[in-house]
């Protein structure tokens, strides 16, 4: 039973981070990019690429993954929302975020193998550790400091008022000189670093696998959708909800239906509470 | 002078005519060869490849087949069965191939076997499924490699008889091959008078089974049977048995010997007490393989650059396939598929690499039950492996 | 002639064309292929009217596809009833879990019922996987072929032009009249919209299940095609195939996406060397028309052929009538 919980708490932490990466491009862009999971998937493979395959040292590997995670988090900005958000039809960047991840799925794809290859050992520990082995708490301890930093950020620190500013009023932040689209763009490279070291730090739980792309965007939305947008907490929350979910289900009625349940979540929550649990409800002019 | 003129023009035509069906004679014979290069499980495909593309450089180099030279089509089915419908029926409308060869996954085989049978085509099976084969539905349908239940039969037999186990754990993968493979190990036991104690499909890309294998020994499970072709879950699989401490023997698909899974193990311990279904062909006696095997090994090496880092057999079953037309082809003196059919179906025990052959007018899977034999799992070297202990 | 006979006198063409088809083709490999691209054609048609006119991005549209593929396996194969009833039973499914998937998921914003649609996909597999005895589990099941005369390869075909034709017209209709514009309206501005009096809800739920239903009857026509099935066979991919046709062959149009269908259907067949990078080139094929031709390439082929027919109002040159002119003067003067 423990196993369970410490197991679902553990994949729940790496949706709670794809959440926290929505987030933050959420915060600048009204964007919801389907590029989050496959940022989270970069990060696992050049992170194992670079260690295992090009025999790096390990720090030098994690700053490797953190920086290809950043530099993919500013390709979608450029590629696909920047040009995108200029024009008036909503629904732009939804296809052409959703063109990119399918490109950069494929390319891994090729490049990589489509076998999921080993994620090296990070911390020299036994491997009869049960519970306590790394691969369950390197992800949840990462997660929940990566909140806290995020939450930090915005309240404390200049450039995180910047964000605020900038996703509550693009026009008045431009009149107060704000550069929009440098903070954007910066949002963007955060998120993308915040997926690759996510992506990383879980490398060992879900193996170097060029297909968890679309299955982390997707659950990492539901974790988002439960959680409330916008909300950090709500994104912690809202994964450790849906791992846990995920995990149980598992172990009472069989793998099978894994994917069904996750949703069906999704849809009991989106129907009684539309805006998530500590999402603030959206308020607009028509 | 009217007259002589005609028949001049008329012999000139007729000799013209008989000059291009002479040429006619020599017109290659075309092999359709339908392979997942990219995809899922590409790695059997690609090393079946070789042997494939190996088989026709060394006949073509001899001088073909009966005087006629041997054209392979590769075509890429990634894996999509809709793809391998569209290119079985180009190679067989379009390109008009004689012969058709694979595909290589299961999945797709169900779906071209319906349609190369109403073009009356000769195809060559190397998918595992049992369904793959039917003499009525698929009558020029001739299986090359062995059947699932060949696999699971050998397995069963050494996990009861040898290991002298009872209480089995079946485990198989939620892919298409794992739902049917522990289908029917499920219905082999039951026959072989043991009922599972534990049965569970695993999504192959889970990442923590270690729900699972409490269950199975809780259950009290003594020996574990994966069937899934998916490398990553049984490294998996052996990981958490090691983690667990849990010395129970596994007894399963040949995946469980591949050689990916080394690097996926945390210790090299992990693979111990692991075998796998495997093949006289591809198995040391006393140090050294069987004859033909050894002989195809050292001709194929240096074209693979004087190392042989993948399973031996996927390259012996991709030779023994176009030997296997050859033979047919040679015998009946022509491509007819009808004398195909024929010919095959009078054959016994034609000699290949991969396994010895047998057809008969109501069996069409080639493969004999004596050619399996069960391997243990950390003995690659060459590809190839050594018998498990008896 | 008139552009109006023009464009008639092309229909007719074309469809003398289509129907001849099977006497044209070079072998049964291509007329397969047409049938295929007839088969995902009346799932396009209707899919089109979800996102082409109306604007809700559904990504995983392969799902009610798979509904319509399983339900024809099983009750023309395991139940062996009549194949058309059958074919129309399926429409009628798709049409019902088009509703239930649409009542929940068409109230929620852009991205989350592009998920939503995406996670109905991934369902379909899992529970056609899962239920084992149903569906056959991970071995499939065989469908059989419509009862004759659609039993030959060319009566399959034209089967399936018949269909099409039908359901091409439905969607030509719907889109010429006033509910066209009311979902192009919804596409661009629902607030605005719904200030003229649109009802927004009911008009997307009505055009989901009618895509629900060409879903189904597509599906019934593509397992037929495909003669077995497996959850293998309905990969998201496909999904993203559909999606992709209509957008590069142009939202608002029913031309564009059939264009975009034949192409996209026809060019991996003949760049098989080129087959692993398939999904790839529909990515970027899918960002390069966002990015540079939002409207897709039908229009592209408007401005083409507008470019080249020239000015259609030729401005008129105003020539005095001098002789008038002169009289009127001589008038006033005589007047004055």
């Amino acid at each position: 039973m423990l196993t369970v919980i410490v197991s679902g708490l553990a994949i729940g932490a790496v949706y709670a981070a794809a959440a926290l990466a929505y987030n933050v491009m959420y915060s600048t862009s009204k964007v919801l990019s389907v590029t989050t999971g496959h940022l989270c998937m970069l990060g696992g493979v050049f992170g194992a690429w670079f260690i295992a395959g090009l025999g790096l040292p390990i720090p030098v590997g994690l700053a490797g993954a953190i920086a290809v995670g950043a530099l993919f988090g500013w390709i979608t900005e450029i590629v696909g929302v920047r040009r995108v958000l200029a024009r008036s039809d909503e629904h732009l960047w939804l296809l052409s975020t959703l063109a990119l991840a399918t490109m950069i799925q494929q390319a891994v794809g090729l490049w990589w193998g489509t076998e999921p290859k080993p994620f090296p050992r990070l911390i020299p520990q036994d491997f009869s550790a049960g519970l306590f082995d790394q691969k369950y708490w390197l992800p949840i301890l990462v997660v929940i400091l990566m909140a806290a930093g995020l939450e930090l950020f915005y309240r404390l620190t200049l450039w995180g008022k910047l964000f605020q500013a900038t996703s509550e009023d693009a026009f008045a932040a431009r009149a107060r000189g704000i550069p929009t689209d440098r903070v954007r763009s910066l949002s963007y490279l955060l998120s993308g670093a915040v997926g690759g070291l996510a992506g990383f730090t879980a490398g060992q739980l879900t193996f170097a696998f060029f297909a968890l792309g679309l299955s982390l965007t997707l659950n990492g939305f539901i974790a988002l959708a439960v959680g409330g947008l916008g909300s950090n907490l709500g994104a912690l929350v809202g994964g450790a909800g849906l791992g846990l979910l995920s995990a149980f289900a598992t172990y009472l009625f069989g793998g099978e239906y894994q994917q069904t349940i996750a949703v069906g979540l999704l849809m009991l929550v989106l129907l009684v509470r539309p805006e998530g649990l500590f999402g603030a409800k959206r308020v607009r002019p028509v | 002078m009217r007259a002589l003129s005609w028949m001049r023009a008329l012999s000139i035509c007729a000799l013209a005519f008989a000059a291009t069906t002479g040429a006619g004679a020599q017109e290659p014979i075309k092999i359709g060869w339908l392979s997942s290069l990219t995809g899922p499980l590409s790695s059997a495909a690609i090393a079946e490849n070789q042997g494939v593309q190996f088989a026709v450089d060394e006949i073509n180099n001899a001088g073909g087949i009966l005087g006629r030279k041997i054209e392979l089509l590769t075509r890429d089915t990634a894996g999509e069965p809709t793809k391998a419908v569209n290119l079985a029926q180009q190679l067989a409308f379009s390109d008009k191939v004689h012969f058709i060869i694979g595909p290589v996954n299961s999945g797709e085989s169900l779906a071209t076997g319906p349609i190369l049978a109403r073009a009356g085509m000769p195809n060559i099976v190397i998918g595992a499924i049992d369904e793959l084969i039917d003499v009525k539905k698929y009558p020029l349908a001739f299986r090359a490699i062995n059947t699932n239940t060949q696999w699971i039969e050998g397995g069963i037999g050494y996990g009861l008889d040898v290991l002298k186990r009872r209480k089995v754990a079946v485990i198989g993968d939620t892919s298409g091959y794992g739902t049917s493979s522990a289908k029917t190990a499920g219905e082999l036991l039951e026959k072989a008078g043991v009922k599972p104690v534990y049965t569970v499909l695993i999504d192959a890309n889970k990442t923590d089974l270690t729900d699972e294998m409490t269950k199975a020994r809780a259950a009290g499970a003594d020996v574990l049977m994966p069937w899934s072709a998916a490398t990553g879950l049984m490294a998996r699989l052996l990981n958490t048995r090691g983690s667990m401490g849990w010395d129970v023997p596994v007894v399963g698909h040949p995946a469980l010997m591949a050689l990916p899974i080394k690097a996926l193990l945390n210790k090299p311990e992990y693979w111990e007490n692991v075998f796998a279904a495997g093949y006289t062909s591809t198995t040391y006696v006393d140090g050294k393989l069987p004859e033909r095997t050894q002989k195809l090994v050292d001709q194929v090496k240096p074209a693979l650059g004087g190392k042989i880092d993948f399973t031996f057999w996927w390259v012996a079953l991709g030779y023994d396939t176009v030997k296997i037309i050859e033979h047919a082809v040679k015998t009946a003196g022509s491509t007819d598929p009808a004398k195909f059919k024929d010919v095959l179906e009078k054959t016994t025990d034609l000699p290949g690499v991969y396994a010895t052959y047998s057809w008969s007018p109501t069996n069409h899977n080639g493969f004999p039950d004596k050619n399996i034999v069960v391997n243990s799992a950390n003995t690659f070297k060459d590809g190839s492996y050594e018998a498990a202990p008896r | 002639m008139t552009r109006g006979r023009a464009k008639w006198a092309l229909a007719l063409v074309f469809g003398i064309v289509l129907v001849s088809l099977p006497y044209w083709v070079r072998d049964l490999y291509q007329l397969h292929l047409a049938s295929l691209i007839g088969a995902y054609w009346v799932l396009i048609a209707g899919l089109n009217l979800v996102v082409g006119y109306t604007g809700q991005l559904s990504i995983g549209h392969v799902g009610l596809l798979a509904v319509g593929s399983y339900c024809f396996a099983i009750l023309a194969g395991k139940l062996g009833l009549d194949p058309q009833l059958s074919m129309a039973i399926c429409g009628a499914l798709g049409g019902l879990v088009g509703a239930v998937l649409g009542l929940p998921s068409l109230r929620l914003p852009g991205f989350y019922f592009a998920m939503a649609t995406m996670a109905f996909a991934l369902i379909v597999t899992e529970l056609s996987l899962a239920q084992g005895d149903l569906t056959g589990g991970g071995t499939g099941l065989s469908v059989p072929g419509f009862s004759a005369p659609f039993d030959t390869p060319w009566g399959n075909y034209w089967l399936i032009l018949a269909i099409g034709t039908l359901i091409t017209w439905l969607t030509w209709n719907v889109a010429r009249l006033m509910w066209g514009r009311a979902l192009i309206a919804v596409r661009d501005s629902e607030v605005a919209a719904a200030s003229v009096g649109v009802g927004i809800f009911r008009l997307k739920l009505t055009v989901f299940i009618f895509s629900g239903v060409t879903a189904g009857i597509g599906g019934a026509l593509f397992a037929s095609l495909q003669s077995y099935i497996t959850p293998d066979t309905f990969v998201f991919e496909i999904g993203l195939f559909f999606f992709v046709c209509i957008i590069i062959g142009g939202r608002g149009t029913i031309l564009g996406p059939f264009i975009g269908t034949v192409i996209l259907t026809a060019l991996p067949e003949l760049v098989a060397p080129l087959a692993k990078f398939g999904t790839f080139f529909y990515g970027l094929t899918l960002l390069v028309v966002v990015l540079l031709i939002p409207e897709g390439f039908g229009r592209l082929v408007e401005l083409a052929v507008a470019r080249f027919s020239g000015e259609p109002h030729r401005s008129h040159e105003v020539r005095p009538d001098l002789v008038r002119l002169g009289a009127a003067l001589k008038e006033r003067e005589v007047a004055s």
